[in-house]
């Protein structure tokens, strides 16, 4: 029967080659989406690597006009004294721009012998580690003593380490910046990946540079640790705190749970627009697909009937009907999945061949399960053809 | 072989019924070449789609090789009629999109046997009716009479022991309708086949054992 099946749909190429064709352009669509569900799945499943949970960023202007680098340095030593002494302050510390979840970044070629990778470089404090409770993996993280250190020290993510050092052990070894090519840093730890541009995208190589005492002019942001009991009128406490010592400047503040949650959407809503308009594509083939099928019924009522006549039962007319419909949709997929696995094997868009594989795989079953679906009731209505009828009409 | 008692078959549309056929009774013997003849609606594919269980009567019995066919389900219908009978229809009712062979394999598809068997069958049967230099075409590209041979051919393939031919002839010149009809005359006569025949000719009719006419649904000899 199956050759029979393979013949017929053979001899019919020219009016199955739209069907075909139909079900090749859906199965790149929904390869598409997939590819993407698949990636933002597999981002978001990979730990976040820092805790957001109870911490607050306060974003101010600097108002304190003053050429003097020490006195600046004193004016915020004072208000860090002041913020940290507030009972609910567990921790805190000066930030660049570029803190979890801020949309902003700032970025520099990073170079060990001759290989160079890009890379995010955040600005920050000792105490940072201790506000997100980041994980130092190898080496250490930044100390007073880096200071006067003879190389600037840096610190790696995970990613970067795996990128620059493969197997290496990056710890102790001399890497240059692009921005000033000509003096040697010391990377002196490597800690875990962390998600800061929210959860569904992937974590890229990462550098941390210690902050010292003469940025604070460049500096607009403190993050806080605070204890899980601080509520809103200690957000109010802190408020008036942070602008009575810094007079005309515009204080904020905000929770890193809401920026992680305002981040996620911006990435979200792409991936919501195309999922729609696959939506509505899969929903125009599947009628497509319905329409072409019950007007291939309506048009072989003849052979029906016939077939019915020379011993078929309804019930393999219509389980021939299905299954004329999932061989097109093989046909479909083989050629779908040809192109597809040419993105794993030229790695057009640098994802993990596992996220296009396991795509391929879920467009494949939803492709099958879509034409099944199409090609079902058609075939019972086929199968309830009076066959006395339809070799009437002819 | 074929007994039919008390046959009648009323159509109901929303709007009117039509007695197709009323108290019909029929013995057909095995071996027995009958025709029937009548007018245009008057019921007589109504009767060979009763005998060759396409369609139910709304009473009456019917009963084939002693075997009463009136409970049987939808499959054990299927199998009764792909073993027992071989269908003519005057449009012929050919696969255009299948070759000639691939035409005649079709009722084997619904049993089981190889596709060597069902290739060798095919061909068998085609040449009963002339038509072994064809087995390669499309039905497109055959005349009527040389369509109505490949269904013939696609008849006989399962050695049914009843045909059942609803007007073989009719689309057919009369050249090519003699011939036809010549292929079922021997059939009828060299293998014994019991055969069924709608026509509107009487000179045809005249050919075969019995002629039964039907007038408005009811036998009227
Ligand atoms: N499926 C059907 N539904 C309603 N009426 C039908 C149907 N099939 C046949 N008839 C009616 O039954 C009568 C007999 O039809 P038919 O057996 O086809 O006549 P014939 O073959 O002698 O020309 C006609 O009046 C026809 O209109
Ligand atoms: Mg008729």
């Amino acid at each position: 029967m199956f050759r029979h099946l393979f013949k017929l749909i053979w001899n019919k190429k020219k009016q199955n080659f739209l069907l075909i064709s139909e079900m090749f352009v859906s199965f790149l669509v929904i390869f598409a989406v997939f590819t993407l569900l698949v990636y933002y799945y597999q981002n978001y499943r990979t730990p976040m690597g820092i805790d957001y949970e109870n911490v607050w960023v306060v974003n101010y202007t600097n108002s304190y006009k003053t050429e003097n680098t020490d006195s600046l340095a004193q004016f915020y030593e004072t208000l860090r004294q002041t913020v940290k002494s507030l009972p609910q302050v567990e921790e805190i510390s000066f930030s660049s721009e570029n803190f979890p979840f801020s949309m902003s970044t700032d970025g520099d070629g990073l170079v060990y012998n001759k290989s160079r990778e890009q890379v995010d470089v955040f600005n920050v404090e000792d105490s940072y580690k201790d506000v997100l409770k980041i994980k130092v993996l190898d080496g250490r993280w930044f100390a007073s003593q880096d200071a006067v250190a003879k190389e600037r020290p840096v610190i790696i993510n995970e990613t970067l380490k795996k990128k620059l050092f493969g197997n290496e052990n990056p710890v102790g070894k001399l890497v240059r910046f692009d921005y000033d090519e000509k003096t040697k840093v010391k990377v002196i730890g490597v800690v875990e990946d962390a998600k800061v541009k929210g959860d569904y995208v992937k974590v890229d190589p990462g550098s941390f540079v210690r902050l010292d005492t003469g940025s604070f002019h460049q500096l607009g942001n403190i993050l806080i640790r605070i204890s899980p009991d601080a509520d809103a009128s200690f957000e109010g406490h802190l408020y008036k705190t942070i602008s009575n010592y810094m007079k005309n400047s515009n204080i904020e503040i905000e929770h890193l749970v809401n920026k992680r949650k305002d981040i996620n959407y911006f990435s979200l809503v792409p991936m919501i627009v195309l999922s729609i308009v696959a939506g509505f594509l899969v929903v125009n083939v599947a009628f497509g697909l319905f329409g072409v099928l019950w007007y291939n019924i309506n048009k072989r009522r003849g052979e029906i009937g016939l077939r019915r006549a020379i011993g078929a039962s309804g019930k393999s007319v219509s389980v021939q009907l299905v299954s004329e419909s999932m061989i097109l949709a093989t046909l479909s997929l083989i050629i779908g999945s040809f192109f597809a696995v040419q993105f794993p094997l030229l790695n057009v868009f640098d994802l993990p061949a596992g996220v296009y594989i396991t795509a391929i795989v879920l467009s494949v079953i939803f492709i099958y399960l879509l034409v099944f679906i199409c090609s079902l009731y058609p075939g019972k209505q086929a199968a309830s053809i009076y066959p006395a009828v339809a070799l009437h009409e002819e | 072989m074929i007994s039919l008692q008390n046959i009648q078959k009323v159509y109901r549309t929303s709007t009117i019924e039509t007695l197709a056929l009323n108290s019909i009774n029929l013995n057909i013997k095995k071996g027995e070449f009958l025709s029937v003849m009548g007018p245009s609606g008057c019921g007589k594919s109504t009767l060979l789609n009763i005998m060759g269980l396409l369609d139910a009567p709304s009473k009456g019995d019917i009963n084939i090789d002693d075997q009463k066919l009136n409970n049987l389900s939808d499959k054990q219908l299927a199998q009764f009629r792909n073993k027992k009978l071989g269908f003519i229809f005057q449009s012929y009712h050919l696969i255009n999109d299948l070759k000639v062979l691939d035409n005649v394999m079709l009722p084997l598809l619904y049993r089981n046997s190889s596709e060597k068997e069902r290739k060798q069958s095919a061909s068998e049967a085609l040449g009963k009716v002339g038509l072994s230099n064809r087995v390669k075409h499309f039905p497109t590209q055959l005349s009527g009479g040389q369509k109505q041979r490949v269904a013939i051919a696609r008849a006989i393939v399962g050695k049914p022991e009843i045909i059942l031919a609803d007007e073989p002839t009719g689309n057919l010149d009369s050249a090519m309708g003699n011939e036809v009809m010549d292929i079922l005359l021997h059939l009828n006569k060299s293998e014994g086949t019991t055969i069924v025949m709608v026509t509107h000719d009487e000179h045809m009719a005249k050919k075969t054992h019995r002629l039964m006419r039907l007038f408005d649904g009811s036998q009227v000899q």
